[in-house]
């Protein structure tokens, strides 16, 4: 793909011949001129969806129903052994557990966590940018990178940075990562970390359109701060909350990069995601048609959140609205 | 206390407790900083104290060993290259969108918003094997062609705002002979700046700071982007490891320049990139 190739697609006497319709937007007439530079427009986002979206997911599905390993000619169709294996093998039953639990676990603790920081960073204190700068900055760096600056410091051994504080106020060492529950807890401990001060700054814009006089109101009726937050700001928050859920529990459920970082999926499989599985099986084992009906599986999962979220949101601005 | 003296004590316990907060949270970051300072035993020592002699020493040996400055301008190359044609078939999509309203834009526009929702991890192999036979693994370029497939969401932040633009001006101009192609890049682009600013700040963290594509993509050294460049590292360096703290800050420091001069589209993108699925 080069700039050459897209200004080629543009029809080069465009200028219609004839003169504008007085009553019709020459935007709707679709006069020939238009069609064809509209088309021709689309065209290399069409490529796109066809090259890199629409034949690889035909071909994701064909395989999950094969035992294609990448060097058959014609690979076997096997039916639904491949989406069998996946509710059997317990490696990948632990990763689907994982990343599920990490979902969950994140989309909640972090939602909690972040309303009550963004009313916090909202109201008005000294040194307030510099606070609200730390907090969302947590959120930009590469996960993969963060990932690998917790596992130094909760690394198990004894020379580990949190373990050697431990050890000088007299404690014992941890095994932060060499325990499968202690390494599930500290993988969505990091994550909930690195987004509480960027969900914040979602809200915190929510936060910043509520209406000043609602509260000026709230207090010469005398409700309380309390009060106020709960019949006030957290509707107000809705739209928010919908919003930040439903990033959390998306990038939740393709998470890869942290987890990786900071265990690569271990102990054993403890730490082990979908995606990690979806790339092991089917890219470095070539075990194509295993990964592609992984693939399928979270295809489905994923669509089925994106539908729900759809369905909430509807329902809530109806509500709210 | 009168009313204005108890606003002031809470403003100044609000104070202490918010930055206090804000300070524990950055611990792993000066953490990684500090260290970078120190030499091992002294690490080893105090791994939360100041350096006992400030040195410079890992820096130059990082510099020395690692070819980071190769890594630099791989995952410039990479980011320049991919956010530019991201950003550019999006637009072009969503401006031929408004143009014209049919039976064909509207399909394009629904098959559009399902393939939004398609995540990567499920085109993965197909693609793979897509970018193997035709020699694209271990190439920046097959990287820049599979970041591509987020021009999808750069369409969907732009066609949005695209929509809303005063549809007279751009009549106006085809009054006056500007075709279709003229009419975007001289009317239609500057109109759209603010939301394209975003999408390009947006685009720009996301392909930075990637790990997935690149791993399974490059498998050559000297192809290798910053971010893996720090994974990597992580092999090499397994026992020294104020070195590998100073890869991470290397690392590090153009995103926090980045934030720095960025942030206000970083909000405005998190706001707007709400649809993101």
């Amino acid at each position: 793909m080069s700039r050459h190739d897209q200004s080629q697609e543009v029809p080069a006497g465009a200028p219609s011949a004839g003169a504008p319709d007085a009553k019709t937007p020459w935007y709707k007439t679709g006069k020939f001129a238009e069609s064809a530079a509209s088309t021709g427009f689309l065209f290399p986002i069409i490529v796109v969806f066809l090259v890199l979206s629409a034949v690889p997911l035909v071909q994701t599905i064909y395989y999950s129903f094969t035992d294609f390993n990448g060097f058959q000619a014609h690979p076997n169709f096997v039916g639904l052994q491949n989406y069998q294996k996946v509710f059997t093998d317990p490696s990948l039953l632990v990763g689907l557990g994982f990343t599920v639990l990490f979902a969950v676990l994140t989309t909640l603790i972090t939602t909690v966590l972040a309303i009550p920081l963004a009313v916090a960073l909202n109201s008005k204190f000294y040194g307030r940018s510099f606070a609200r700068s730390l907090f969302f900055f947590l959120g930009v760096p590469s996960l993969i990178v963060l990932g690998l600056v917790w596992q130094y410091i909760l690394s198990p051994l004894k020379t580990g940075a949190l373990n050697s504080v431990l050890i000088s106020m007299g404690l014992k060492s941890v095994p932060w990562l060499s325990d499968s529950n202690l390494a599930r807890g500290a993988v969505i401990f990091v994550a909930i970390w690195a987004a509480v001060g960027w969900h914040a700054t979602l809200y915190l814009a929510y936060l910043q359109a509520v209406p000043k006089d609602l509260y000026e109101q709230a207090s010469v009726d005398g409700a309380n701060g309390f009060q106020q937050f709960i019949h006030i700001t957290l509707p107000q928050l809705v739209p928010g909350i919908v919003v930040s859920t439903f990033l959390l529990i998306t990038n939740g459920l393709k998470v890869y990069d942290l987890p990786f970082g900071m265990t690569k999926g271990g102990p054993g499989y403890a730490t082990n995601t979908i995606t990690q599985a979806i790339i092991v099986q089917g890219i470095s084992q070539s075990q194509y048609g295993l990964g592609s009906a992984l693939a399928v599986l979270f295809t489905i999962a994923c669509m089925i959140v994106v539908l729900g979220q759809q369905l909430l949101t509807g329902i809530i601005t109806r509500r709210f609205a | 206390m009168t009313p204005s003296q108890r606003a002031q004590v809470g403003k100044i316990v609000r104070t202490v407790l918010i930055n206090g907060l804000a300070i524990i949270m950055a611990i792993p970051l000066y953490y990684i900083v500090i260290n970078t300072f120190k030499t091992t035993l002294d690490m080893a020592k105090s791994p939360f104290g100041l350096p006992e002699h400030w040195s410079l020493q890992h820096y130059v040996d990082v510099f020395g060993t690692l070819p980071i400055v190769q890594s630099f301008i791989n995952s410039i190359i990479v980011t320049v290259f991919a956010v530019f044609f991201e950003v550019m078939i999006g637009a072009l999509a969503a401006y031929g969108m408004i143009l014209r309203n049919s039976k064909f834009t509207a399909a394009v526009g629904a098959v559009l918003m399902i393939a939004f929702c398609i995540p990567v991890q499920a085109t993965l192999i197909p693609l793979y094997k897509m970018e193997a036979s035709v020699g694209l693994v271990d190439s920046l370029l097959g990287l820049i062609i599979l970041y591509l497939a987020n021009s999808i969401f750069c369409y969907m932040l732009t066609v949005g705002y695209m929509r809303k633009l005063p549809m007279e001006v751009l009549e106006a101009a085809r009054i006056d002979g500007a075709g279709p192609f003229r009419i975007f890049r001289v009317i239609v682009l500057p109109m759209i700046t603010p939301i394209l600013a975003t999408v390009v700040v947006f685009q720009t963290l996301s392909t930075w700071n990637d790990f997935m594509l690149p791993n399974i993509f490059l498998t050559s050294t000297d192809l290798r982007t910053v971010i893996l460049q720090v994974y990597n590292a992580m092999g090499q360096f397994t026992t020294d490891w104020p070195a590998f703290m100073t890869i991470t800050v290397i690392a590090l420091v153009p995103v926090v320049i980045f934030f720095i001069f960025c942030q206000r589209w970083i909000v405005s993108g998190l706001v707007a990139g709400s649809v993101k699925g």
